[in-house]
């Protein structure tokens, strides 16, 4: 019971978790190429939303800092730091599908095992 | 002055990298040229630091000039320092063997993006070593893992592309699992930089002890999946033996092994000595070296292919290194961080004679190798040299870094690794020397093939290696006595 009441109060935490583990699940079972790259980008969005989370302060605004002072404010730096992550995620992903692109101009197929299949076939 | 060294090798590294993908395909010969400036220099700079680091002692940079708990530190050390000699030395011979090289290997309209991207790693894998940042280490190591794809999927043929895939799904797992890791990190004790959390951890410990333990299987499985640490190794002999020679030999020589020295910096400047009690990190790190060890000789028997056999010892060869980590004290760790050089220099020279031999024959197929000593005397000579280095054959460098570990297994009363590296030496003379015997003392069943003739620019580099290997066998006090000031021996 306890352990339901502190999932239910870091309830962000765990859907992070949540994602991030279904992310990890689709890149390394399933064969199609695009689904991984879906994965992927399931598990990287699982984790800023977990580093993102780590900076909110309950009750807390934006930081801007206002001329009355003494406010609440969230911290700033997550948010900051996931930027430069949404960034590099962004590029891996381009890489990643213009890879997939130049594979499907060769093989007409995304799907892994099926391209091993076909690489086999030509081998022998 | 020499405060700005270490973030200037960064910067220099990156700002050429953009400017010679700037230069265009009519440009190819400035481009190669300004890249070997710019390695140069580097090299010039990290010899200056680690004499200027041995002397005087280590050094922090804050960029910006921001300090510590709020801006990025770069700190030079002693394992930074002798990083940086291993990565510029290494990478700017094996440069040098590219210039003539990829001019085949390559469609002369991308040579100087190979330039950029070689560039960009080298200057990921300095940042790493240098860095003092857990945000910033992500950065660079995310940095490493693209240029690294890049250089290999640039030789545009479809077993490239899909080593490279294969490699840039299992790296982007990899580094999500970093990033993880560093949140958690963050999360308990509100600071990224290593000094900082170093002095947090042991306070948190008690309080959040599983944070900490997720955070370290997290580096751990981040780390071995990026070095190739055995059951995480799959995609390395694809991505290895496929890519153009010159990007075998900087992948396996040095790219495999920045990121166990990034796990050694976190190890040691990071987590609490008490963590290694709630959980048993070290033994596993020690039992996944000795499975590599072992299996990484044995796959590499039954491979036909000789960049592929490569690519399988190197599996094992990175087993050592774990091996020296695992141990983590003394002489052992000595010797391992001793093989992340000696492993470097031998691995690519003998990729980059292995790129010769298929230049100059086209021969791939280790079967095929018969008689090849008398064609080539000179590259068989240095491929000899390396193979004996690989056995650990006394008057080689990999005999000083193996008998190193051997010595600290005993030192710590654990015998059992004494045999694992005897029996490693074993396997490993098994699949290198038949390759040297049979290319100078086998019959030829080929027919005299066309046969080019290797241009010296190509020669000299495996050559300055081969040099290396036996100057550093009979000669290492210069770099061991770093290394073990490095971990306080």
């Amino acid at each position: 019971m306890e352990i339901i009441i502190k999932i239910l109060d870091n309830y962000y935490y765990f859907v992070a978790m949540v994602l991030f583990v279904i992310g990890l699940h689709t890149m390394l079972t399933h064969s199609n190429m695009i689904k991984k790259v879906m994965g992927m980008n399931i598990m990287e969005t699982g984790i800023f939303l977990f580093f993102v989370s780590i900076g909110y302060v309950r009750g807390g605004r934006a930081p801007i800092i206002a001329e009355e002072g003494g406010l609440l404010y969230i911290n700033p730096l997550p948010s900051a730091l996931i930027l430069t992550g949404i960034v590099v995620a962004v590029s891996v992903t381009a890489y990643a599908l213009s890879l997939i692109v130049k594979l499907y101009a060769t093989y007409g197929t995304c799907d892994a095992d099926e391209i091993a299949m076909l690489r086999t076939r030509e081998d022998q | 002055m020499y405060l700005h060294l270490p973030v200037l090798m960064v910067v220099l590294l990156f700002g050429v990298s953009f400017v010679v993908s700037l230069l265009g395909k009519k440009r190819r010969n400035l481009a190669f040229q300004l890249t070997l400036l710019v390695l140069g220099i580097v090299f010039i700079i990290s010899i200056y630091l680690l004499q200027h680091v041995g002397k005087e002692g280590p050094f922090s940079y804050h960029v910006g000039g921001w300090p510590p708990p709020w801006g990025v530190e770069l700190y030079v050390d002693y394992l930074s320092a002798y990083v940086l000699m291993v990565l510029t030395s290494i990478s700017f011979v094996v440069l040098i063997y590219g210039v003539e090289d990829l001019r085949h290997e390559l469609k002369s309209d991308v040579l100087h993006w190979y330039c950029s991207l070689y560039l960009l790693l080298l200057g990921a894998m300095c940042g790493i070593a240098l860095t003092n940042d857990l945000f910033n280490l992500y950065v660079f190591i995310e940095i490493s893992t693209i240029a690294a794809c890049g250089i290999i999927s640039i030789k545009d043929d479809r077993k490239c592309i899909e080593a490279s895939l294969k490699y840039l799904i299992l790296s982007v797992m990899g580094s999500g699992c970093f990033l993880l890791a560093v949140a958690m990190l963050y999360m308990i004790t509100g600071n990224l930089n290593f000094t900082y959390v170093a002095q947090e951890l042991p306070h948190v410990l008690p309080l959040y002890p599983y944070n900490i333990v997720i955070a370290l299987s997290l580096i751990i499985v981040s780390l071995g999946v990026k070095s190739a640490l055995f059951p995480l190794h799959v995609w390395l002999p694809d991505a290895h033996s496929s890519a153009p020679s010159p990007s075998s030999a900087v992948l396996s020589g040095l790219v495999i092994k920045i990121y166990a020295v990034a796990l050694v910096k976190l190890l040691f400047q990071v987590f609490p000595p008490q963590i290694f009690e709630v959980i048993p990190v070290l033994d596993i790190v020690l039992f996944l070296s000795v499975l590599a060890i072992l299996a990484g000789s044995i796959i590499a028997m039954v491979q036909d292919d000789i960049k592929k056999m490569l690519a399988y010892s190197s599996i094992a060869q990175i087993g050592f290194v774990f091996m020296g980590i695992g141990l983590f004290e003394g002489r052992a760790l000595a010797g391992g961080l001793l093989h992340i050089f000696n492993h470097a220099m031998m691995k690519a020279m003998l990729f980059l004679a292995a790129g010769l031999i298929i230049y100059a024959s086209g021969i791939r197929k280790i079967r095929d190798l018969k008689g090849i000593g008398m064609r080539m005397p000179l590259t068989m000579l240095a491929f000899t040299v390396g193979a004996f280095s690989m056995v650990g054959i006394p008057g080689t460098n990999g005999f000083i870094s193996k008998w190193h570990l051997a010595l600290g297994a005993l030192d710590l009363e654990r015998p059992f690794f004494v045999a694992v590296i005897l029996l490693s030496s074993l396997l490993n003379g098994i699949y290198y020397f038949p390759i040297v015997i049979d290319a100078f003392f086998g019959t030829q069943i080929m027919p005299q093939s066309e046969h080019k003739d290797v241009p010296a620019l190509m020669l000299v580099p495996v050559m300055v290696l081969a040099v290396g290997i036996i100057f550093f066998g009979f000669y290492p006090a210069p770099v061991l006595s770093f290394i073990e000031r490095a971990i306080g021996l």
